[in-house]
């Protein structure tokens, strides 16, 4: 076997790879499920049921597939610049915290609910970009690798949303009521703070499509993502040019985080309407990580990534639902790895050329 | 003097440590070699309920089943790092991407919860589990009964594997090959290392690590299977490898002072003792102190002595032009 | 070796080679750049596979499938690029990779090895601590440590791929006398170069690749350097030496007491001082890694001078700012092109917007003029004739003289006061050389002043009005063209000293 390097990248496969690869991965997980025993197609038939057609289903689906709309844009948009930020997981939740503060104060102090919902985005955009700067920041004067750094910050921020929902004088703890003395949970914001939805489409889903807009317009009409682009590819070729280099890394990290952030807003505003009743059960939708996946599986286009993200809500969503005797558990984990592996794989066929065979060129007579 | 808190926190850290340890151990093998894999998580959840069957399922004396337990635990490790390897080496794929869907597919909410629920484990202790090895007598000396022998032989197994990946990277040819490879996969191309052979086995290397890593919660420390058993450790592996300047030895300090960081909050909980948000900054610590670790080592001073080896995450192309 | 095809995407790059040499021979190899030596000797090291055709060692086949292959066979390439391993001792990377012998050993024995390697560099006079990092070496000491790692190996075949690039005239008779004495042991030396005098001054027979194909092979005696330039090229030089007028025009680049520092955090540039005129070439003339790639990245703001001023045109520029001095008129053809120069992966077209997206051409306030950026490309690539791709194909896609045409053309475009070119023609094809060469001359001719960075003395003493000298950051001497002497350039290279003294 050898592996050439393509000159040109033909168009059709750059969709025809990431579909392949969603048929790669139903068919390789069909075979997992049936050497464990079970029968493939009526797993894949509850999926689809639980994901669109049952009642409800469709709602459900949109619910997860918002939140990761925003950290797959929140990827995608620092991935595209080759920042990578792994760390919309940590900047979601600094979003939801100051954006459910926001709430919770503004709620109670009587303000409109327009200028309300519009605070909450602001602080949700500004919670989720000030904790993707320390990463950014960090890339920028110290020139420390963002991977890690942005990674270890998702447990920081993790353990400080915990900390605020369990320590009893946290602004943001539930103290009145039977249950807030039996369970520590978060206290809920103002009815009139919720964000208003089109029947079942959150407000969120619509800030999530208008965000993608932006980031493409940005990316593709404007100086900005000239540069950006620029960088992405080769920072010196950038400096030589005259590029502010670290300006453009701290942008496009707090572009990045407060997209995330906006998810975490979303979540309080759209449908947890409190930090979190479970303490940790944000936490257990690894919404950062999987927003990861969707961006790659976009390979990194903003309006792709919506897209990708309903497919991969809705299998969320699934897998969420039918947990339960009936329907293997950590399936879903399964195929969404699956798919990935061989989105992965398959950027292989884009990027290269693969010979099967010694193929001997001819030789032309001189 | 033996329930004083620094002698429990410390025997405990020991004790917590110790899957960190292994892990870390493991992912310094990768890395030298310039295979960054983010998939320790993963790697770990899957060693730990293979492990975790394999002692269920093996009718034998508790020595036996054991050692199988964690051949077992290694190759599930080693067979999930395949992918990774596969991916990376192979396909050329993004090592971060990849290393990310390795977690999520083996992790909590993949194939370790799929293989745990299908294999019927939850809710049962284990059958056979690594116990302290010395007399009682010996644990209870002073101070140093309890953090030294009061522990089990994964412990003592983690010690010789620290001294061995030591001498292995430092003092031997294939160390050097490796740490060749992982500096500069050009010159040791040229020098007739296969990169590729290199790089494989020690990504499958740090996958056996990670899936002992894993068998050691649910065979020693807990000792029972839940879903995500290990709690974010393969994070914290990741965050030590990096706090170890990418060196075993260090990873034995730092895997037991991370260890004890996790110990601290329930003892000083325990103890009425209360120095400010006691949980928020004990885990956090861990992370915190990485990046502060990060930010140091990326001084250029710095780099060359102590850094990153120098290709890590990068794929090695010979014939391109 | 026979019959050698080895073909990459778009490029036949070894076209039925054929190539013979004798054992204790300095064998010559000889050819443009793009002439298919490189891929000649990566096919002879395994580190490429030939897609047809033979090679037979000591009258008997050899396939090798792997470099490992080829050093057990006894051959040995010494890189243009070092293969070392920077943080590794001398020592260390001598033994890297040695299966045989003692290299059996699971132990590395580094008291053993360090030993060794002394005796070996004693035995050779190849002055070299066996103990240091690789990365505090100068590149003359890492060329030696890479003979070592031939000579502990017991080579029987070594190859050397443009080895004087990083050496000074005086340097490089030295390397010849090593290696005529390992050819007169009874080894062989392949010697790739495409100087002419270096090759009729060191190898026995010279084979000429041209095109990807072995045109000749002939005995260095009976070739003249005319003779050897007709065959590599295809046809007959052009010798008569462009004279230019001199100008004395008003300075256009003054650096006084420049001070700057290197990758590693040292001082690169040790207190320069430089004047270039309009309308003038003023080349820098020096070892590799003597400061001048500092220099010349200081000139363009890429590089921030920790003391010292730079001045162009009269007025002082903020350091380390490269806007700044691309709005001070100065434009720079950087060393490495692919990278620098240009966004590999982005296409024609963005990178000759490179430096002026900026401007009211290309943007409107925040927002780009696509359009425009595409038909200000599409003229480009007509003025400068950029063959081989259209505006939107990805610039990685270009051959080197294409891509510098690129660089040329964008930089050109910025109306400049100050050119600063850093090996401006390295790698590049003998066509592409005389061109890029033709638009330097234009260029001053058109009042820029230009700063040439080379490492070519050749191409130095065809283009420079004035040669300045740098030695160790700083400019150890300044001659015009008509009395420039290669000899006492090459000792001002050297410090001042003569390394064929001891």
């Amino acid at each position: 076997m050898r592996i050439e390097r393509r000159l040109r990248q033909p168009r059709w496969l750059l969709v025809a790879v990431p579909a392949g690869s969603l048929v790669f991965a139903f068919f390789a997980s069909g075979l997992v499920l049936l050497a464990t025993g079970h029968d493939a197609l009526r797993s894949y038939r509850q999926i689809f049921d639980a994901a669109f057609l049952n009642s409800g289903a469709l709602g459900q689906t949109l619910t997860q597939a918002t939140p990761l709309a925003f950290t797959g844009l929140a990827a995608a948009a620092a991935f595209r610049m080759r920042l990578f930020n792994i760390g919309a997981e940590g900047q979601l939740f600094m979003g939801a915290i100051t954006a459910d503060a926001a709430g919770l104060y503004l709620g109670a102090h009587g303000w409109p609910q327009a200028l309300v919902i519009v605070a909450m985005v602001v602080a949700g955009c500004a919670g989720g970009a000030a904790w993707a700067l320390i990463p950014g920041a960090l890339r920028a004067f110290f020139k420390t690798n963002e991977i890690i750094t942005s990674l270890m910050l998702n447990y920081v921020a993790a353990y400080v949303m915990t900390y605020l929902i369990f320590n009893t004088q946290s602004y943001w703890r539930q103290t009145k009521g039977f249950n807030a003395s039996v369970f520590p949970t978060s206290k809920a914001i103002p009815s009139h703070a919720f964000w208003p939805g089109w029947h079942i489409f959150p407000l969120g889903g619509g800030l999530a499509i208008l965000a993608a807009l932006v980031l493409w317009f940005l990316y593709t009409r404007t100086r900005f993502g000239f540069e950006a682009q620029v960088l992405g590819d080769s920072p010196r070729a950038a400096r030589y040019a005259g590029m502010r280099t670290r300006r453009k890394i701290l942008a496009v990290m707090a572009i990045s985080g407060s997209v995330a952030g906006l998810g975490g807003a979303s979540q309080v505003g759209d449908f947890a309407h409190q930090l979190d009743a479970d303490p940790n059960g944000l936490q257990k939708q690894y919404y950062g990580y999987t927003g990861i996946v969707v961006a790659a599986l976009a390979r990194y286009n903003p309006l792709a990534v919506v897209v990708v993200a309903f497919l991969i809500g809705a299998l969320q969503n699934a897998g969420n639902t039918l947990q339960g005797a009936d329907f293997p558990s950590g399936l879903v984990g399964v195929m969404q790895g699956i798919i990935l592996f061989s989105a992965l794989g398959g950027e292989l066929l884009v990027r290269y050329r693969v010979r099967l065979g010694r193929t001997l060129p001819a030789v032309e007579a001189a | 003097m033996n329930n004083s808190l620094l002698v429990v926190v410390l025997a405990s850290g020991v004790a917590y440590g110790t899957p960190l340890l292994y892990a870390s151990l493991g992912e310094v093998l990768a890395e030298r070699a310039g295979v960054l894999n983010l998939g320790v998580e993963g790697m770990m959840l899957v060693g730990a309920v293979m492990g975790f069957w394999a002692v269920q399922r093996v009718h034998a004396t508790t020595a036996v089943s054991l050692a199988v337990a964690i051949g077992v635990a290694a190759i599930a490790g080693t067979a999930m790092a395949a992918i990774h390897a596969f991916l990376v080496i192979t396909l050329r794929a993004s090592q971060i991407v990849s290393g990310l869907a390795l977690t999520i597919f083996a992790g909590a909410a993949g194939l370790s919860s799929y293989l745990g629920n299908d294999l019927n484990l939850a809710d049962n202790p284990a059958r056979h589990h690594f116990d302290a090895i010395f007399p009682a007598s010996v644990q209870h000396w002073s101070i140093v009964g309890p953090i030294l022998f009061g522990q089990n032989l994964l412990v003592y197994a983690s010690w010789v594997c620290v001294l061995a990946v030591s001498l292995y990277l430092s003092r031997t040819r294939p160390g050097l090959n490796v740490r060749a490879v992982g500096e500069s996969p050009a010159s040791a191309d040229a020098m007739g290392i296969s990169v590729t052979a290199y790089r494989y086995a020690h990504t499958l290397a740090g996958g056996a690590f990670a899936g002992v890593a894993g068998a050691t919660f649910t065979l020693a420390i807990t000792p029972q299977w839940t879903s995500g058993i290990t709690g974010g450790a393969g994070w914290i592996a990741i965050a030590l490898v990096i706090f170890a300047f990418w060196r075993p030895a260090l990873c034995l300090v730092g895997a037991y002072f991370f260890g004890a960081l996790q110990a601290l909050s329930p003892q000083l909980q325990a103890r009425g003792i209360h120095l400010g948000p006691t949980e928020l900054w004990t885990n956090s610590l861990p992370y915190v102190m990485t990046v502060v670790v990060l930010v140091f080592v990326s001084s250029s001073g710095a780099r060359r002595r102590l850094g990153a080896p120098a290709s890590l995450g990068l794929p090695y192309v010979r014939e391109e032009r | 070796m026979r019959g050698i095809v080895k073909r990459f995407p778009a490029v036949l790059a070894n076209d039925r080679v054929d190539f013979a040499v004798a054992a204790g021979e300095v064998h010559a190899l000889l050819g443009e750049n793009g002439a298919g030596k490189s891929t000649l000797s990566n096919i002879l090291t395994g580190l490429y596979r030939p897609d047809a055709g033979e090679i037979l060692l000591n009258g008997e086949h050899v396939q090798f499938q792997s470099p490992r292959d080829a050093l057990d066979a006894g051959i040995f390439m010494v890189h243009q690029h070092f293969r070392l391993v920077e943080t590794f001792t001398v020592a260390e990377n001598v033994v890297l990779g040695d299966h045989r012998g003692e290299g059996r050993t699971f132990r590395l024995r580094t008291r053993a090895i360090e030993q060794r390697v002394a005796e070996l560099s004693n035995r050779f006079g190849l002055a070299v601590d066996p103990r240091a990092p690789i990365w505090q070496l100068s590149l003359g000491e890492q060329q030696r440590v890479e003979i070592l790692k031939a000579l502990y190996r017991e080579t029987r075949i070594l190859i050397l791929d443009e080895p004087t690039a990083v050496l000074t005239p005086q340097e490089a008779e030295v390397l010849f006398t090593t290696l005529r004495e390992m050819a007169a042991d009874g080894r062989t030396v392949i010697f790739i170069s495409h100087k002419l005098h270096e090759v009729k001054a060191v190898a026995d027979r010279v084979t000429v690749l041209r095109g990807g194909r072995s045109i000749a092979t002939v005995a260095a005696a009976d070739a003249t350097p005319r003779s050897l330039a007709a065959l590599m090229v295809g046809r007959e030089l052009d010798a008569a030496p462009v004279t230019r007028e001199r100008t004395t025009g008003e300075p256009v680049l003054e650096l006084t007491n420049v001070w700057a520092e290197g990758d590693r955090g040292d001082a690169a540039v040790k207190g320069a001082s430089l004047i270039v005129r309009r309308g003038e070439i003023v080349a820098v003339a020096g070892v590799a890694g003597n400061g001048q790639r500092e220099l010349a990245e200081t000139v363009a703001g890429i590089r921030g001078a920790t003391r010292g001023t730079i001045r162009i045109g009269g007025k002082t520029i903020r350091g380390g700012d490269p806007r700044s001095a691309i709005a001070a008129g100065v434009a720079y053809v950087p060393e490495d092109r692919l990278g620098t120069g240009v966004a590999p992966s982005l296409s024609i077209a963005s990178n000759l917007a490179l430096k002026g997206y900026r401007e009211r051409h290309a943007s409107h306030g925040p927002l780009l003029r696509l359009g425009r950026i595409r038909e200000r490309a599409l003229e480009l690539i007509n003025r400068y004739s950029i063959a081989g791709a259209g505006p939107s194909s990805p610039a990685r896609l270009l051959s080197g003289g294409n891509l510098q045409k690129v660089v040329l053309a964008r930089e050109f475009s910025g109306k400049p006061r100050v050119l600063v070119a850093a090996s401006p023609t390295r790698g590049l094809d003998v066509g592409a050389i005389e061109t890029v060469h033709a638009y330097l001359r234009e260029a001053a001719a058109d009042g820029v002043g230009v700063l040439l960075i080379s490492e070519d003395l050749d191409e130095i003493l065809t283009l420079a009005d004035r040669v300045a000298v740098m030695y160790e950051g700083a400019i150890a001497g300044e001659t015009t063209r008509e009395d420039a002497d290669v000899e006492e350039i090459g000792l001002l290279m050297a410090g001042g000293q003569d390394p064929r003294a001891d």
